[in-house]
């Protein structure tokens, strides 16, 4: 069997054949009895890299080095277990001449002549690279990604994010520090219907005025002459974090709070407002009341941005969530440097116990990458966990604004727990 | 001073994929290019990560393969093994073309049909 069996096929000739073959938006691959390359159509030719003339009589195997090609051929050569029927589809990989590995289905069709004679097969082959991805994105965007939790207050705050992420109000997010809520940010958006567009934070930290109002908002002149969208227009039909909403002056709360009820933003310089479609979350680490009493927080936005609130409780108020996190954190870390730890050793789990991670879940993240770096045996123990939590240092005070919003002096610190 | 070169295969071919190989031929040769020694290792199970082992810990200083993943062919240059990829024939003509300072990366040894 050689390349003109293709012109044997249904009495086209071979030139109309390939040019039909040729015009195909899918990798086709014409091939012999012995599965021998005849031809690569020009969209084939792309997707592994060999043109049709460099590889024609070469084994398959050695053209599409797929991973189906060794051991699950749908159509193996001499044709009879092809002509046999079943299943000729494989879902699978190739490599392609510059090395990448491209998702793929081969689906093979094994032609025949009137006799029912076996002359060459056609293999289609599909770049499934898109939908993968696809796939990825729509199970990444339908999980609360890297939020994790057992407690009662955790399990009931994924069960509703959710329902809380379809709608558009604006959301407040509290919780200390290293609780989670640039995550659950994170996570509110990729559950969004605007899942596929911009998720833009913005960290309003300290700069002049002028400068502020124009990164937010934009300017009509930007350096140049030509417009410069700020962050609210970045964000255009997706979401717009505002990772720490008492660092915003009150000028520009104001803006933000004219910007929620018009849909719509004036950029810096401009005359005419531009339309918005953003969604707005804003966090922040301190009690959201009491900087409205302090006057940090214009008590009107306030109102509007608490529309939906949700709270991250601190690490220490989620006491059966912490050796779930250990072990959590130590799997992901072992998994990352590659290394056969497995769990902590009784006296460090006794260590860890009595710890109440003021740092919250940041810290105790922090902490269990340091063990599993320097633990060079399959259990973690106490030589292996950081110095300050050997050597416990006295209490320090707290942040200013974690005692403003933890007026309780009773809850401040906790007191070491008992394992047991 | 020798040095090892592995030729991963299938049947009696250069192996198409470099991380579905499940057999090895290990190949000695002494500083004058010849042969030495040779091994059929057969592994116990197929995977580029456990072959990039095999590679590094018998100190083998050339991979003749067939398609090899970007990351893992970086990996072994990174460890200095000189990887020639893309290779399409029969291992001992590969084999041979190699020792014959005479086979390149991406060489196609198969004998090809002439286009109309």
């Amino acid at each position: 069997m050689d390349q003109n069996t293709v012109a044997s096929i249904s009495g086209l000739d071979r030139a109309d054949l390939l040019r039909v073959l040729g015009g195909l938006p899918f990798g086709v691959a014409v091939l012999d009895s012995e599965r021998r390359a005849l031809f690569l159509n020009p969209a084939l030719e792309d997707l592994t890299g060999f043109s049709s003339a460099e590889v024609a009589g070469v084994p398959c195997r050695h053209v599409l080095r797929g991973s189906f090609c060794l051991h699950d051929c749908p159509c193996p050569p001499r044709g009879e277990a092809c002509l046999a029927g079943g299943n000729r589809s494989r879902e699978g990989t190739l490599i392609n001449r510059n090395r990448r590995k491209i998702p793929v289905r081969l689906t093979s069709l094994p032609v025949t002549d009137r006799s029912g004679e076996f002359l060459c097969s056609l293999d289609v082959i599909e770049d499934l690279s898109a939908l993968k991805d696809m796939e990825t994105r729509l199970s990444v965007s339908a999980s609360p990604g890297q939020i994790v939790g057992r407690c009662a207050v955790m399990e009931h705050l994924l069960r509703i994010l959710p329902a809380v992420a379809q709608s558009d109000a604006p959301v407040l997010l509290t919780g200390e520090s290293g609780t989670g809520k640039d995550l659950l940010a994170e996570a509110l958006h990729r559950l969004s219907p605007r899942a596929r567009e911009s998720f833009v934070r913005v960290n309003a930290t300290p700069m002049p005025e002028a400068l502020l109002d124009a990164e937010l908002f934009g300017q009509a002149e930007g350096p140049g002459g030509a417009p410069r969208p700020g962050k609210f227009q970045l964000a255009q039909n997706g979401t717009l974090f505002l990772s720490e909403i008492a660092d915003m002056p009150l000028a520009q709360q104001g803006r933000l709070l004219r910007l929620l009820d018009e849909r719509a933003v004036l950029p810096a310089g401009g005359d005419r407002p531009m339309q918005l479609n953003v969604r707005v979350v804003a966090a922040t680490g301190r009690d959201p009341e009491d900087m409205v009493r302090q006057g940090l927080l214009r008590e009107d936005l306030f109102h509007r941005l608490n529309a939906v609130r949700l709270h991250l409780p601190p690490l220490r108020e989620r006491g059966e969530d912490v050796p779930f996190l250990l072990a959590h954190f130590l799997k992901l870390f072992a998994a990352k440097f590659r290394k056969p730890v497995t769990g902590f050793s009784d006296e460090a789990q006794q260590q860890l116990a009595a710890y109440d991670f003021p740092g919250n879940v940041r810290e105790l993240r922090n902490l269990v990458e340091y063990a599993v770096m320097v633990c060079p045996k399959d259990t973690v123990g106490t030589e292996h966990l950081p110095l300050p939590l050997r050597f416990p240092l006295a209490p320090a005070p707290k942040a200013p604004f974690a005692e403003a919003s933890q007026p309780q002096p009773d809850q401040a610190r906790k007191p070491a727990r008992k394992k047991g | 001073m020798g040095k090892q070169i592995l030729v991963t295969l299938y049947r009696d071919e250069v192996a198409p994929r470099f991380d579905l190989c499940s057999e090895v031929l290990l190949v000695t040769v002494d500083a004058t290019g010849h042969e030495v020694r040779r091994q059929d290792l057969v592994l116990a199970s197929s995977g580029a990560d456990d072959l990039c082992d095999l590679i590094l810990d018998r100190e083998v200083a050339v991979v003749i393969t067939g398609a090899v993943e970007e990351e893992h062919y970086h990996y072994l240059r990174w460890k200095r093994v000189t990887v020639i990829d893309g290779v399409a024939g029969l291992a001992g003509d590969a084999l041979t073309r190699y020792l014959g300072g005479n086979l390149d990366p991406g060489a196609i040894l198969f004998p090809r049909l002439s286009h109309a």
